[in-house]
């Protein structure tokens, strides 16, 4: 299929030198080929993206790049040499230096030294820390690409902008001829975003190689030259961005034809409100506050989706309406009963059932079987158990059905969870809280890290829960999941609510704005 | 006045919390790399006992006998620590049972009771031991004499080591790297910094700091080697460094105060309001499990916690 | 070289590999002895001579595998849920202070009532310490680890003093030597606990409540819903949570088991054994922390802690028995401590694979 779409690769022209190049790049791991013969070039000076679904091997591949798998095959080729990295010390050195999605960052340290570590050249070798002499020169890098950032900041009190600055820094200071950004605009606002690909031009324009790793493509044909576009492990085409469309692209990324856009109405309306909180207030795990008087109704067969940053008190918020937070203020009404605050259990007596973002630890007890992590909030009552006992062969049975039911895909209810990949883990999961007949979903970012079939799996449930009434309450960092999904749209930034929106009528940069907490910070 | 109670619980307070001391800071800069080793009871011992062994064969001058000592001593916890870091660090076993594995493999009723008995140390004193350096003048000082002045030599390197194990945490670029080892591995990993080579240098040089702790037991306390000699030091070691919120200065405080409560039962016994010696004795567990419960308040334990991968082994290539 | 996780795994590594990890563990030994200058094959045949063979030795093992039996119960009943009670051993003297001071008071009652009483007392005992730990972890976050270990320090001293220095109750102090050489009083015959003798072999009452309580446990975990709120937590604290588990109850409840197993061990010394409060021999035996090995080795199984404390048992008394000059005492948890060693590291190889593959000889380094 992949054919028919993918272009030959536009060859890099002799005025563009090749900086780094990927030949037959195969990468296994247990189970899995992440990898598979995968071809790749980038030129000094050009911004090339990585575009890909979840899981088509696109971090594995930049992993290899820097040196943190080594490839089962295929060779790296820096400027001409061929090149073997046995660690990601040899990257670094041979000038490569990635920002990940989840930031390599040491949380208690501050920006100048989370950017000098590791760092063995030059000042570098020597034996003390000079504070002063490194605060200087790590200003003096951020002013010149335009990053403000101080140095003496320690990175838990900055936001995940800054995190990612301090990440930028941090190549910079290693003088990376090639930056590998991974998904980086996953934790911005699109104001934030547009900031950071004047960066990556500006960075790009000083002659610097910039692989940009993304899924979404209206960002892809915003900042790339050339587009390589990876599916299941392997280079399906390159091209160059102005020339593709973002049809185009989809499908090659794909295989198919994706929907793209909002959902459509389907006619259905909102009833009586099935949650309601009232004035909320809560802590983080820091002990700062975390949910400002927060105050919003949930309705029967609505989905209401938060939208916001990460970090801005969504997670506080969902294990809040779960009971497993307490709320320092405030009450949560859950079809007119009051909750316990800080109890899970009443709030699952209450029909609240809750999609965690931590699906293995939280969602799942990794270690245990499929059959025992179905029967998590059920195991009290019959048919899994009577009185103190449990009824081992029903729990089977019973797991047996909604594995099939559910189209879980494993040998038997007895294999660990730990085994599953992701999007039958959370399969696991919805199967579990959707046979708790819920009046209350809670779906902390339900579709993170899952392919494409597996998102379009969690949202028919979301929507097929909210059609069958059920109060959905969606919390995601992505805008296109909320738009395909939300009825209405509440912005949260620092804890409090601070807009809401009909999902029909609002746009992305309106939503962008009030998640950087308003207009002054646009 | 230097008789009085005070002045004398103190000056042995000091010296009967160096070994803890040097334990403490041991085990520190082992959990700084993420490394706990809950084994510093059967390094001790086996510092002990080694350290023993050497001051008993080496036929040279005391003092170079006594280094000596230390030496083989603290090679002798280091090797006890390389077993740990072998099987956490490689093998990527549990840190706990490794941990207390090497205390029944090492400890009272193992190679440590073998070794001292197959090497025949038991009941016979050490030829040569540490003792006061200063001259007898200085340690007739009221108050300050035999405080600052009758400590043996153990005592001051103590000193030594605890400012350069701060400065080295604080002030140096591989201190630096090595906090990054115990934060987040994956960060430092990221920077090219060798996560498992840090993770080994360490939790072998506090082995070594621990063995030299159950050498100053053998060569200073007691001084002569009995099976045992430590009496649980080891693990209230492990302790101190937790209410000493990772930090070497607080060790030292921690580990005086410790050795004080070790001592007093002995200084009490001339007293006939005394408390029965057993009761006595027991003071420095009681009060280090009444000192954990305070540090594991919340608020205490969100302003400085452990290192935040301590106990979590780190594996790079996983999905 | 390269280590990688197992998909699944299989069945025959699981029993081969714990078999080499014991090899590997005696190899190591042979090694120590050879350089200590002791015969290997030789001290090896006479240590299973001594445990298993000779004449009564079987006796005597099962008489060093019963407490361990018990410790062994006690510390899996709590590692399970990732709770590391190392108080076993001050657990198992509080519960011979207690069991032996129901023994005295209960002097003239029928002899079942007062076992019953001995073993109802000595779990409480056991249970009663664990307590402190359990509930310093459940309600204010101590680590259980330290509270636990630094209370067997305190109840060897109490169990000293008990008997040693002060005019307790359990003390001896009629006759002779009562000042001289201090010892705990003698219980009465009707708190002796039966045994039972097979072909010679003798099985205590002890060991036969040890293989109940295994029987107990093991239904316990596997088919209750306490069993299963257990597994959960024991994996993943915060599923626990999320499912709506009361994880402070069950923290302290699991250690007040643990420490009335332990305990139960304690009573079991002063009706099987010694029929007195006996400091010395008690705090000499290392009950407790050969215990954390029992149930290490036995994957923390209830009935496999049954069969490696019986095995370990062998190795504890074959050390008693050939304790001299060229059998030096420590010998025991050498190769205790060697055996653990092997199995933990072994375990790798069942979870994981390793894979060699050829390095490529050309290092690639960039010659500009």
């Amino acid at each position: 299929m992949g054919g028919e779409v993918g272009e030959a690769s536009p060859p890099i022209t002799p005025a563009m030198h090749s900086a780094v190049a990927l030949r037959g790049i195969t990468k296994r791991f247990p189970g899995v080929v992440a990898n598979d013969h995968v071809d790749f070039e980038a030129a000094e000076g050009e911004v090339h993206a990585l575009l890909g679904e979840n899981g088509a091997g696109k971090t594995t591949l930049s992993n290899i790049l820097t040196g943190l798998y080594r490839a089962d095959e295929g060779e790296v080729v820096l400027f001409g040499e061929p090149r073997e990295f046995h660690s990601p010390r040899d990257a670094l050195d041979a000038g490569i230096a990635m920002v990940h999605q989840h930031f390599r960052l040491v949380s208690p340290f501050t920006v100048a030294e989370n950017i000098v570590l590791g760092d063995h050249r030059d000042v570098g070798r020597s034996f003390l820390l000079h504070q002063r002499t490194i605060e200087r020169r790590v200003a003096e890098l951020s002013k010149r690409f335009g990053l403000a950032l101080d140095p003496r900041a320690r990175i838990w009190q900055l936001s995940l902008g800054e995190q990612q600055r301090v990440e930028i820094v941090k190549a910079l200071y290693r003088d990376a001829r090639i930056l590998i950004l991974d998904e980086p605009t996953a934790v911005l606002t699109p104001q934030e975003a547009d900031a950071l690909f004047e960066t990556i031009r500006a960075m790009a324009d000083d002659g610097r190689t910039v692989i940009f790793i993304s899924h979404k493509l209206h960002e892809v044909k915003a900042v790339a030259d050339r587009v390589t576009v990876l599916r299941r492990g392997r280079s399906v085409a390159t091209v160059h961005a102005a020339e593709a469309t973002r049809r185009s692209l989809a499908a090659m990324m794909v295989g198919r034809e994706i929907e793209l856009g909002r959902r459509e109405d389907d006619g259905r309306r909102a009833g009586d409100p099935v949650l309601v909180l009232e004035h909320v207030s809560g802590d983080g795990d820091r002990g700062r506050a975390a949910l400002a008087d927060v105050s919003f109704a949930l309705c029967a067969g609505e989905i209401v989706a938060i939208a916001g940053v990460a970090g801005n008190g969504q997670r506080e918020l969902a294990e809040t309406v779960a009971g497993m937070r307490r709320a320092t203020s405030g009450s949560i009404r859950a079809n007119g009963r009051l909750l316990q605050s800080g109890d899970p259990r009443h709030a699952i007596a209450t029909r609240i059932a809750y999609v965690p973002e931590d699906r293995l630890g939280t969602g799942v007890a990794p270690g245990l079987s499929i059959a025992s992590n179905l029967v998590l909030k059920s195991y009290r009552s019959p048919p899994a158990s009577r009185g103190p006992l449990l009824l081992l062969g029903r729990i089977r049975e019973l797991a047996q059905r909604l594995m099939h039911n559910h189209d879980v895909r494993a040998t038997s209810p007895d294999v660990p969870a730990r085994q599953l990949s992701g999007g039958n883990l959370q399969k696991v999961v919805l199967a579990r809280e959707f046979s708790g007949e819920p009046s209350v979903v809670v779906a902390a970012s339900p579709t993170r890290g899952l392919d494409v079939a597996a998102i379009e799996t969690v949202h028919t449930y979301l929507r097929d829960a909210a059609a069958q009434g059920v109060g959905v309450l969606l919390i995601s960092e992505d805008l296109d999941e909320i738009f395909a999904l939300a009825d209405r749209i509440l912005v949260m930034y620092e804890g409090a609510i601070v807009g809401e929106r009909d999902a029909a009528t609002a746009t992305a940069e309106e939503l962008g704005l009030l998640m950087a907490g308003g207009e002054e910070h646009g | 006045m230097n008789n009085s109670l005070l002045v004398v619980v103190i000056a042995q307070g000091i010296a009967y919390g160096t070994p803890l001391l040097y334990a403490a800071l041991g085990e520190l800069l082992a959990e700084r790399s993420g490394v706990l080793n809950l084994g510093v009871e059967g390094m001790m011992l086996v510092g002990a006992v080694m350290g023993f062994w050497a001051v008993q064969r080496f036929h040279v001058t005391s003092p170079l006998a006594l280094v000596g000592a230390i030496a083989v001593a603290a090679l002798a916890g280091a090797a006890m620590a390389a077993i740990h870091a072998f099987l956490v660090i490689t093998l990527r076993a549990n840190q706990i049972v490794s941990g207390l594995a090497l205390t029944i493999f090492a400890g009272v009723a193992g190679l440590s009771s073998y070794l001292g008995n197959d090497l025949n140390l038991a009941r016979s004193p050490a030829r040569h031991q540490f003792q006061a350096i200063f001259p007898k003048s200085w340690q007739d000082i009221n108050a300050v004499g035999p405080i600052l002045f009758g400590q043996s030599a153990l005592v001051y390197a103590s000193w030594v080591c605890v400012v350069l194990v701060a400065l080295y945490l604080t002030r140096t670029r591989v201190g630096l790297n090595l906090r990054a080892v115990g934060e987040s591995p994956a960060a430092a990993d990221a920077m090219g910094i060798d996560v498992a080579g840090y993770r080994y240098a360490h939790t072998l040089v506090g082995g070594a700091f621990a063995g030299i702790g159950g050498a100053t037991f053998s060569l200073s306390i007691t001084p002569q080697w009995l099976a045992g000699l430590t009496q649980g030091a080891g693990w209230i070691a492990i302790a101190l460094v937790i209410f000493a919120f990772w930090r070497p200065t607080l060790c030292l405080v921690g580990a005086y105060f410790f050795g004080a409560f070790t001592y007093l039962p002995f200084a009490l016994q001339k007293y006939s309001w005394a408390p029965p010696p057993e009761l006595a004795q027991s003071l420095p567990y009681v009060m280090t499990v009444l000192a954990l419960v305070l540090v594991s308040s919340r608020a205490a334990r969100l302003r400085f916690g452990a290192p935040s991968a301590l106990g979590q082994p780190y594996v790079r290539e996983e999905r | 070289m390269r280590i990688e996780r197992r998909l699944a795994q299989p069945r025959w590594l699981m029993l081969v590999v714990p078999l080499l990890s014991l090899v590997v563990a005696f190899v190591v030994a042979t090694v120590i002895l050879l350089a200590t200058h002791h015969p290997p094959l030789h001290s090896f045949r006479r240590l299973f001579d001594a445990a298993f063979l000779a004449n009564g030795a079987l006796t005597e093992t099962v008489v060093s595998a019963t407490p361990l039996a018990f410790t062994g119960l006690a510390a899996a009943v709590a590692f399970r849920m990732n709770l590391f009670n190392i108080g076993a051993e001050g657990q198992l003297y509080a519960g011979a202070i207690t069991g032996a001071t129901m023994g005295l008071l209960l002097g003239g009652a029928p002899s079942p009532v007062t076992i019953a009483v001995m073993i109802l007392a000595g779990s409480a005992g056991g249970a009663l310490l664990a307590a402190i730990p359990g509930v310093l972890r459940a309600f204010f976050s101590t680590n259980e680890i330290i509270t636990s270990l630094m209370l067997n320090y305190v109840m060897a001293l109490v169990i000293d003093y008990l008997i040693f220095d002060s005019h307790s109750y359990l003390r001896e102090t009629k006759g002779f030597n009562a000042s001289v050489f201090p010892q705990g009083k003698q219980l009465p015959d009707a708190a002796t606990w039966s045994s039972w003798t097979i072909h010679g072999l003798v099985l205590p009452l002890g060991f036969l409540v040890a293989i109940g309580v295994a029987v107990g446990l093991w239904f316990l975990y596997s088919r209750t819903r306490f069993g299963f709120e257990v597994q959960v937590i024991g994996d993943s604290a915060r599923a626990g949570r999320y499912a709506g588990m009361r994880t402070r109850r069950k923290i302290l409840a699991v250690m007040l088991l643990s420490g009335a197993v332990a305990g139960l061990g304690g009573a079991s010394q002063d009706g099987d054994f010694r029929h007195q409060l006996d400091p010395r021999g008690l705090t000499q035996a290392n009950y407790g922390y050969t215990g954390i090995v029992v149930a290490a080795l036995a994957r923390y199984n209830p009935f496999a802690v049954v069969v490696v404390a019986f095995l370990l048992g062998g190795l504890q008394n074959a050390g008693y028995t050939l304790q001299g000059a060229d059998f030096p005492n420590g010998l025991v948890g050498v190769l205790q401590g060697l055996i653990l060693f092997c199995v933990l590291g072994g375990e790798l190889f069942v979870r994981y694979r390793i894979r060699f593959e050829r390095r490529p000889s050309t290092a690639a380094p960039a010659t500009q």
